[in-house]
């Protein structure tokens, strides 16, 4: 073995790169069984309403039908969902919304049993619905769940709001409605499920193996060590597939229980998109204001999450938005009081950066005019008003350790986007504009998550010094598997190619939550090392003798094992054969669990998180004043990301979450029609193309160490997150007119520029 | 059921004999008949490019394609680039660059960005690539790969 370079940091090819150019990598549609059956779903096309009817003898008849499951067939719970089980695996009287299961069909090939699908007979009592998370609030709207709307409220107190509203100069109220999203991921939900006996396996494109094996084990009655979850490679996920696969798989498993035969459900695109959940829409009520010096005096927010039809992970998704809702900045006294509302709408998941993305385009819209009201340049505006090393504390009364990296993220950003002119994409006949987004993300799950915040790591040893790692985490793209090969590596002192990270599979470690909140790399890394500490523990004291120095002294490098002073080294591998022969255990397990912390719900002060990170974007944009069309041509990008664990895949992340971030704030627009989508295709719901593709300029900075594996912070969500509200206020800077509505679609810019817009009257008259 | 066509193509560099029923599309003929998972279904509608496959060295969504109407024809799909286990420039390029996240658009990515390549068209690869949606990368390292290229064709020679 030659001595290599430590692997940290670096650029080597991703784990799954070669398996993936090659076409060899499986995803769950790739995966055949003989005497497989396929699944498909029978849904209501409309909400909500009462099921009068429900005949499925037809679609049984069909040709190649095997099995027809409606509620009454059921082995056992009749229930999904993970944080309040509100939500029925398939409908039994009431319909909330459009995708509501009424039967299930498995058939010899896919296109029978979409077919049957179409065939079940029903009849639904329409109902009054309610569609705007606003009404849903208000006395005399029709209810969802019991005789309230209203699923949560979160509260973030601190400071006398009434005093400082005397003190402040200038004042601003605004009204923000921020659009949903769709995940989009390129692969759409799929599963297989195979019953051998009396347990079951599931192969499943998801983010959360083990939210499937209790949802499974719940609808067929069987413990949970009789369910299997293997991670099936992952085309994508984005938080669509954290909560949202537990029904999918029980979808499969009930029908695969029924007819004792392998059943995938692969869902068409059309449908994935009717039916899975959604990014919230919010909407964000501002009362800011600002001394004559440009000190925040106060904010004030009222935010109403549309949760959708059921409760899903809304809680968890609001609880995040109500503590990020000022942003990064010092104000002494913040109120913000955040509510879910349900609706009839489809239901709101869980979606990369968790509710933040939306009230961060509220907060950096409201910041850009104060500025502009006290006359004052935005970058100088933030400058003046964000958290740093001195006044460190922020809305829930947390004091960030030092260095606060808000001021070095957002001189960083905009350094950078002084030093070169952004590349012109768009004609030069458009109007520029520049915005900033600043963002700080509580790394990891909130304090109301916090038993979730854990996981397990094993480590298998092999008699040729290479090392298999297998970790409760998922790989769904964002490279955990490359990021945890990294940390492993660096920590055995193994070159990378010597060290396998496999897919998760609930038998192979222990219950370690979701892979959510740009925790995989932080707490799956957490958990490896302390599996490498205890494997250590055998390995040292054999190395030591070989070498004939203290255990104490040993350094793990290169594939060697080394003393204090290097002088004399040994293979790893000739260690592990002494360690072999010695019948010496050479597998190790490791675990990690985030540290307790309190935080007051009735308030909002506490500590929700244990650590940050703040990112900073600054978009170039381009707006055609004529038509309403924008250009995003350049973001630079400033990252607080404590340590780079693998530099090509940080920066993947970050491109990629602009771009989605970019996706969401310009065009893709969930239109609904009395909860129904009626655009569920990539024709008419438009996310970014390799020709909307920006420039980027991007630094990772490792000034302030976070908690993760060699001071790593989590990246996935920050990288999204600053990105829609630094587009939004380049578009506003551009066309000299505040837009309080996402997408910024072409007729939301040009009703935005006022009546003066020759487009003016047509858009009005479009919009009735 | 309707009564099967029999189609001669050449899948990879092998001719093949199939009797197929006339609706059937080329991406279920390559996936489910001639065993090749690597091209990719995203949409079913023309609208991804995931299942992108060359039909005689043009790039095209294998879902919009009538599998009958290949007769004759000469397809490549994503199995067909490698030599071995030797990967074509472009897939090396892809996995230097990092193009490559969740993988599932990758696919049809790398096909159309060989015929990108093969014809020279670098220069408009943000176009030409338009038809390919990609969720994970925001393209960069796409586009990174395909200016890499040259060199390491050059390095072929
Ligand atoms: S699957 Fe053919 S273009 Fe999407
Ligand atoms: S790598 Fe995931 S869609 Fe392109």
């Amino acid at each position: 073995m030659t001595e290599q370079k430590a692997p940290i940091g670096g650029r080597h090819v991703r784990i799954d790169a070669l398996s993936k150019l090659s076409g060899e990598c499986r995803y769950v549609a790739d995966i055949s069984l003989p005497g497989m059956l396929h699944a498909a779903v029978a849904i209501a096309p409309q909400a909500p309403g009462r099921l009068l009817s429900l005949d499925s003898s037809r679609a049984g008849k069909m040709p190649g039908v095997r099995a027809v499951i409606t509620a009454s067939d059921l082995p056992a719970a009749n229930l999904v969902g993970v944080i309040f089980p509100d939500q029925p695996l398939l409908v039994e009287e009431r319909i909330r919304m459009v995708g509501d299961r009424l039967a299930l069909i498995a058939a010899e090939d896919a296109e029978m049993a979409w077919e049957a699908a179409r065939v079940v007979d029903f009849e639904i009592e329409e109902e009054e619905g309610v569609y705007d998370c606003v009404r849903a609030l208000e006395a005399g709207s029709p209810t969802l769940h019991g005789d309230s709307n209203l699923l949560k409220t979160f509260h973030v107190l601190r400071g006398e709001v009434e005093a400082e509203k005397d003190s402040a100069a200038v004042t601003i109220e605004a009204e923000y409605h921020i659009g949903g999203q769709d995940h989009a991921y390129l692969e759409t939900q799929g599963c297989l499920a195979v019953p051998e006996g009396d347990r079951i396996t599931i192969i499943a494109s998801c983010q959360c193996p083990f939210y499937i094996q209790q949802a499974v084990s719940r609808v067929l009655g069987i413990p949970l060590a009789s369910v299997r979850v293997e991670q099936a490679a992952t085309g994508g996920a984005f938080g669509g597939k954290e909560d949202y696969p537990s029904e999918p798989a029980a979808c499969a498993a009930v029908l695969a229980w029924k007819t004792r035969r392998p059943v995938r459900l692969i869902y068409p695109r059309e449908f994935d998109l009717q039916v899975s959940t959604k990014r919230h829409a919010m909407v964000i009520r501002h009362h800011w204001g600002a001394d004559a010096g440009g000190r925040l005096r106060f904010a004030e927010v009222d935010c109403i999450l549309d949760g959708g039809a059921y409760a899903g992970l809304s809680t968890v998704v609001a609880e995040r938005a109500n503590v990020s809702a000022i942003g990064p900045y010092d104000v002494p006294a913040v109120k913000v009081e955040t509510r879910i509302a349900l609706t009839n709408n489809l239901f709101g998941g869980a979606y990369r950066g968790f509710g933040q993305p939306q009230v961060s385009v509220a907060a950096e819209a409201t910041m850009d005019r104060l500025a502009r009201k006290l006359g004052m340049d935005p970058l100088e505006f933030r400058r003046i008003n964000a958290l740093d090393d001195e006044r460190n504390t922020t809305c829930t009364g947390q004091a960030l350790p030092q260095p606060v990296m808000a001021l070095p993220c957002l001189d960083q950003a905009t350094e950078m986007a002084e030093a070169s002119p952004a590349p012109r994409k768009a004609p030069e006949s458009w109007l520029r504009g520049r915005g900033i987004g600043l963002s700080i993300y509580g790394i990891n799950l909130h304090r109301g998550g916090q038993f979730l915040d854990r996981s397990s790591a094993v480590l298998i040893l092999q008699p040729d010094a290479s090392l298999i790692v297998r970790i409760g985490l998922t790989e769904m793209g964002q490279g955990v598997l490359t990021s945890i090969q990294t940390v492993a590596a660096q920590a055995m002192g193994l070159p990378v190619e010597r060290v396998q990270v496999w897919q998760p599979d609930t038998t192979t470690v222990a219950d370690s939550g979701p892979t959510v909140a740009s925790r995989g790399t932080h707490s799956a890394g957490r958990a490896v090392l302390d599996a490498v500490r205890r494997l250590r523990e055998r390995l040292d004291p054999i190395a030591a003798e070989l070498l004939g120095c203290d255990a104490g002294e040993i350094r793990l490098e290169a594939g060697f094992a080394l003393d204090s002073t290097g002088a004399k080294r040994i293979e790893i591998a000739e260690v592990v054969r002494e360690m072999s022969g010695r019948r010496i255990e050479s597998i190790a397990t490791g675990w990690y669990r985030s540290e307790d912390r309190v935080f007051d719900e009735a308030t909002g002060q506490g500590e929700p998180y244990s650590s940050y990170a703040v990112a900073c974007h600054v978009a170039d944009v381009a707006v055609d004043p004529e038509l309403g069309l924008v250009r995003v041509e350049r973001v630079c990008a400033a990252h607080d990301i404590g340590k780079v664990i693998h530099r090509t895949g940080a920066e993947g992340q970050v491109q990629g979450g602009i771009v989605q971030a970019m996706g969401w704030v310009l065009t893709e627009d969930l239109k609904l029609e009395k909860g129904r989508l009626i655009n569920p295709s990539f024709t008419d719901y438009l996310i970014p193309t390799a020709d909307d593709a920006p420039a980027f300029e991007i630094a990772l900075l490792e000034d302030a160490p976070g908690r993760g594996p060699f001071g790593a912070k989590g990246l996935g969500e920050p990288s999204f997150i600053p990105a829609g509200a630094a587009i939004r206020n380049a578009v506003s800077q551009a066309l000299g007119v505040e837009i309080d509505r996402t997408p910024l679609l072409p007729p939301t810019i040009v009703e935005a520029m006022g009546e003066e817009h020759p487009l003016a009257e047509l858009i009005r008259s479009i919009r009735g | 059921m309707p009564d099967l066509i029999k189609t001669c193509l050449s899948i990879n560099g092998i001719e093949r004999t199939f009797h197929i029923p006339p609706g059937m599309r080329l991406l279920d003929l390559l996936r489910e008949k001639a065993g090749l998972t690597g091209t990719k279904e995203g949409c079913g509608a023309g609208e991804c490019g995931a299942c992108t496959v060359l039909v005689d060295h043009k790039p095209i969504p294998s879902c919009l394609c009538l599998a009958a109407s290949c007769e004759g024809q000469e397809i490549t799909t994503i199995e067909g680039l490698q030599t071995g286990s030797e990967l074509a420039p472009i897939q090396e390029a892809m996995a230097s660059s990092g193009g490559v996240q969740c993988g599932f658009c990758t696919p049809g990515i790398v096909m159309t960005a060989e015929a990108i390549a093969r014809e020279g068209l670098q220069a408009e690869a943000h176009q030409r690539l338009a038809g390919n949606l990609c969720r994970c990368t925001g393209y960069t390292k796409i586009f990174e790969a395909m200016d890499m290229l040259p060199a390491l064709e050059a390095q072929d020679d």
